[in-house]
Parts: C-alpha cells; structure tokens; sequence
C-alpha cells in the first residue's frame, strides 16, 4: 500500500516537469523532430545524466541496488523504436 | 519562499531545470519503491485487464499472461499521478482548460477540423504504443528509464527513434520543415 503512495507521489512530480518543460504540447514534440526546438533532447538528456549521477552514486555508496535493467534485444529495440518515432512525431505525445 | 512559488507559478520552465525535477524523480523511484519510472506498460496491464475481463481469447498468449500481466500494477498508480501531476503543474501557471485542439502549429499543417486530430491521435497513438511493445518501453520506459542504468537498448531507441521521427517530421511538413 504504502508503495503506491509512493507511485502516486512519483507520478504526480513526474507529471508536474513534464508539463512545466512544455512537453505535453504538440509544437514541443515535433519541432524537436524538425531540430527547431530542442527542448524534449534538453529535458531528456538533463534527467538522464541527474539520474545517472544519483543512481551510480547512491549504489556506490551500497543504498540501493538497481532493479531489472531494460532488456537488449538490438534488433526489436531498434524495430520498436522505428515505429515508436512515426507515432510520436505524428500525434506530438 | 516566494521566490520558490514564483518558480512554481511559471508557466514554462527551462527544460535543464524540469529535467533535474524528472532525474530526482527517477532517483526517488529506485530508492524508495526498486521500480523503474515508465509509461507505456501501464497501458498494456489496464488493456490487458480489459481483453481478460472480456474473456477475449487473444489476450491469452504469452505476452499478456507472464511478460505484462494485467492489474492494477505500481506503474498504473504512478500514470494516475502523472496525469493529476500535469493537471497540479497547469493550476498553478493558470493555463488550464478543456482544449479540443489549441495547437496553432498543427492547425496551419493539418488545417482547423477538429476530428482530423482526435483521428490521427488515435491512430498515432495505436503506432505508438505498438512501437513501444515491441522494444520494450517508450521514452520514459526505456529511453529514460533505461538510459539512467546505461542499458544499450536505451540508447538504440533513442537512435531509432529520433531518426524515423526526423523521416516523418520531414514528409509530414515537406518545403515548411
């Protein structure tokens, strides 16, 4: 139970940085596909490398340990993300 | 603590400052629930429930019975927050409304028609998703998610998907790219 507070808490920051960055308008998703706005790459990349810092960090000094990691299978990530980009850049989600 | 509610109050923020908010998000999710934050598998559980709930026989496969079993999962909850978190984040810089389609960028590309939108966003929406099945999350699944763990698959989707996504940009919008 208390783990889906928590859900609930993560979700609503979650939710909360993707708006205030603007992503959850049209415009910002595809113009990134134009390269004429780099707001989703500049977002994107800024979480992943917090997160690699905090991540990295908190397991060296043995606080966490890392859930199951995505699994690499090349070519359905690459089939998958092929398709995943025709979506996006044609509905702005 | 003014300075911080004017902060809160803003409409848009600057994309490095959501993206430390997103990264502590992360970090949190890992720390305190062992869970990656993602998206897409959300709507594969609650779709899963619905196709079993029907009892359709195509939701009786492998997929849908051991890789994403239906339920309400910890992923579900969290897309209830994202949703009522993008809500809270409109309240406070006051933009919020019941919008059909405000967009004007999409407005000049697709013409006015309202229905044209809800139409392609259903359809993109169903590439989307099905995309996302197939490589095992979506931006926030496993680019992000993913990348944070320097997992390669992360790394290959972004790639994938930022060059099909340029390929449609260019043949949606033509001489106006």
């Amino acid at each position: 139970m208390a783990n889906y507070v928590v859900a609930l808490f993560l979700g609503v920051s979650f939710g909360f940085s993707l708006n205030k960055a603007g992503l959850t308008k049209y415009n910002k998703i595809v113009n990134v596909f134009r390269l004429s706005d780099l707001a989703v790459l500049k977002f994107m990349m800024t979480a992943l490398v917090v997160a690699m810092i905090g991540l990295y960090g908190l397991r060296g000094l043995g606080l966490i340990t890392f859930p199951a990691v995505p699994a690499t299978y090349i070519v359905g990530n690459v089939i998958g993300g092929l398709i995943f980009g025709i979506g996006m850049a044609l509905t702005g989600y | 603590m003014k300075w911080l509610w004017n902060q809160i109050k803003k409409e848009e923020w600057s994309p490095y400052a959501a993206g430390i908010l997103l990264g502590v998000t992360g970090v949190l999710a890992v720390f305190l629930s062992n869970k990656l934050l993602g998206a897409s598998g959300a709507f594969e559980n609650l779709a899963g429930m619905i196709g079993k709930g029907l009892h359709i026989a195509a939701f009786d496969n492998t997929y849908f019975n051991y890789v994403m079993p239906p339920g309400i999962t910890w992923g579900v909850v969290l897309l209830v927050g994202v949703f009522f978190g993008g809500m809270i984040a409109a309240f406070t810089s006051r933009t919020w409304k019941l919008r059909l389609n405000s967009d004007e960028q999409w407005k000049r590309v697709f013409g006015k028609k309202i229905w044209v939108r809800w139409v392609l966003a259903f359809l993109g929406a169903i590439v989307l998703e099905y995309g996302a099945g197939i490589a095992g999350g979506c931006t926030s699944g496993l680019a992000i998610s993913g990348g944070m763990l320097l997992a390669p698959a992360a790394f290959l989707f972004i790639a994938a998907m930022f060059a099909s996504g340029i390929a449609t940009a260019l043949i949606v919008y033509r001489r106006r790219y």
